[in-house]
């Protein structure tokens, strides 16, 4: 069947990112979501790809069948017709045991095996900003199976090493020493998986398995290979570039204007 | 004998450089009545350890009342996106902080609320949230064991004795002095009640030495005592109960009321500098006498259109977005 895609034009730059996002969900899936793009791309999901996927917030609801957007994973609306209300022990228990699949992350910055950072710019006694910290990102992001990072592409952003490893990528510090080794290594037994993909404004990244190290997946319409390598400051890989990213259907724009975001709240 | 208290007198219990801690979860159901009267009643000192922290603790930091803070979050979600009064104190050296993560700290409260000095966990293996070189309570000379509620370490990581399944990260109890929860309802011999999501307020509340329980109204016990199984917590955890309506304002309360987006839009935008912060302190904490007279500046019409509607538990027609 074809699909009716929208044109360059016809969409926001956050519309293709939530409908890139809601499409790295397996049906069936738990998945882990913040606030923001992170809601729209699992309730976007839930309407399309994989209408049997869970969705777990932080703040412990499980499941819900909200009727209006939720503002914060905190929010009232998150419980409405939820299967659980419990509490933040619950949720990050479940994490931890090992039952969720997927979950949707953020960042300030990444460097080239998706380390991330969402703690400090500058040295971290001495910061030139602070950030507002980990929250669960690194929790998440260490038990979870899967994780999709959506950023905003700068070359300050992406960028050789982060000021400050908040959120481990598949090349980590192993401590109490703190030398650099494999996710693997890092995590031996204990090892599900790690991020999969890097959703930004203008591509989709992903990991070579092998080395760690970031690869670019496929461009978004409108921009080119040569734009994203110019708003990365490491050597990116653009060796096994697939082609355009699948841009939204008309479909999918309905959905998150008129029925998951129908009040205007991330998406205006 | 009862427990209860007006808000000055519930305050004036905390003492400089107490450890405390809090109900909510970022900018949910925050005891906000009280997080005032600390600020009003110049507490000094103060070592916050929190699950995850949020308006209030940015207001607490920008008010000077916060030696340490330990946490993993800080910033007012929509509203504005840093802890902005924590990002000025820290770059300007006059606040200790100590990162952990979300579910750390969460077992950390735990390790607390469960009398033992630490729990095991797999979470953020890998990250400079374990580089001894962050570790700031240490470099500040905090960890030498003359404070009882300092812990020796920040971590340990410890080689699994029993499934050999490799090291886990040990995160010592957190065991504040108190504990200041804003709920709906509370009996009148401290049985707690909870509505919608519990967030980390059974790990604090158990966590801390002192509680000080604010509830949107204090109800008979014999009607909490119908349904048992919808009750959090018992009388004898709760040493303090006081009543204030709307008193996590402007935080949001399940089934009570919306958050007051404008309102922290605004403390945002003007407390990014010391001296913003002073303004708008001396304007919505010093300008007013206490509580009812914050309520009575907020206004009927502003509060009324944040009430929740019974049925969704949220406001259900308030307009939120661009559409």
């Amino acid at each position: 069947m074809d699909k009716n895609y929208a044109k360059p034009g016809e969409y926001k730059v956050n519309d293709l990112l939530a409908v890139a996002a809601a499409r790295e969900v397996r049906d069936g899936e738990v998945v882990f979501a913040g606030t923001g793009l992170p809601m729209l791309a699992i309730l976007l999901a839930q309407k399309t790809c994989a209408p049997h996927a869970y969705c777990v917030y932080e703040a412990g609801t499980i499941d819900g069948r909200s009727v209006h957007l939720p503002a914060s994973v905190g929010d009232a609306r998150c419980a409405y017709q939820a299967a659980v209300a419990s509490g933040l022990f619950d949720v990050f228990g479940q994490l931890q045991r090992g039952k969720v699949d997927l979950a949707y992350l953020g960042g300030a910055e990444i460097d080239k095996y998706g380390n991330v950072n969402t703690t400090v710019i500058g040295d971290y006694a001495h910061p030139q900003v602070r950030f507002p910290g980990s929250g669960g990102n690194p929790d998440i992001n260490s038990m979870a199976r899967r994780t999709v990072f959506m950023m905003v592409q700068e070359k300050r952003r992406f960028r050789e090493q982060v000021d400050y490893l908040t959120s481990p990528g598949w090349r980590v510090k192993k401590w109490p020493g703190g030398e650099w080794v494999s996710r693997q290594e890092a995590f031996g037994k204990m090892f599900r998986g790690g991020p999969s993909a890097v959703i930004t404004n203008m591509a989709v990244f992903r990991f070579d398995e092998s080395t760690g190290l970031m690869y670019l997946d496929t461009v978004h319409p409108g921009h080119t290979v040569e734009d994203v390598r110019n708003n990365v400051s490491f050597d990116l890989d653009v060796s096994r570039v697939k082609g355009e990213t699948e841009p939204p259907t008309h479909e999918e724009l309905h959905l998150l204007y008129h029925v998951v975001d129908a009040e205007g709240i991330f998406l205006p | 004998m009862s427990k209860r208290m007006s808000i000055p007198e519930a305050a004036s219990l905390i003492n400089d450089g107490d450890m405390i801690t809090f109900s909510g979860f970022t900018i949910w159901r925050r005891p906000m009545a009280l997080v005032y009267e600390l600020i009003r009643q110049r507490k000094q000192n103060l070592h916050l350890v929190e699950v995850n922290s949020g308006t209030h603790g940015d207001m607490l930091i920008g008010a000077g009342c916060v030696k340490v803070w330990e946490s993993c979050w800080i910033g007012q979600e929509l509203f504005g996106k840093l802890g902005g009064n924590l990002d000025r104190k820290l770059r300007e050296g006059s606040i200790l902080v100590e990162d952990y993560s979300h579910y750390q700290m969460l077992l950390r409260m735990m390790a607390g609320a469960q009398g033992v000095p630490y729990l095991p966990t797999w979470a953020s293996r890998g990250t400079d949230i374990l580089n001894p070189d962050y570790d700031m309570l240490a470099k500040a000379g905090l960890r030498d064991g003359s404070n009882p509620k300092i812990p020796r370490h920040k971590f340990a990581i410890v080689e699994d004795q029993f499934y050999e399944e490799g090291t886990l990260i040990h995160v010592p109890a957190v065991r504040p002095n108190v504990c200041i929860a804003h709920v709906q309802q509370v009996g009148e011999d401290g049985t707690v009640r909870v509505w919608g999501q519990k967030f980390a307020d059974e790990e604090a509340i158990k966590a801390a030495d002192k509680v000080i329980v604010i509830a949107e109204e204090v109800v008979p016990e014999e009607y909490l005592r119908r349904e048992p199984e919808r009750n959090l917590i018992p009388p004898y955890l709760v040493d303090v109960i006081v009543e204030q309506p709307w008193g996590a304002h402007p935080t949001g309360n399940f089934g009570c009321h919306e958050v007051d987006g404008p309102f922290m839009r605004d403390f945002y935008n003007k407390t990014r500098t010391q001296e913003g912060f002073d303004a708008w302190a001396d304007e919505w904490v010093f300008g007013v006498p206490d509580y009812e007279a914050y309520l009575e500046k907020l206004g009927f019409n502003r509060l009324q259109k944040l009430r929740a509607n019974s049925a969704y538990k949220y406001n259900d027609s308030a307009k939120r977005g661009t559409r």
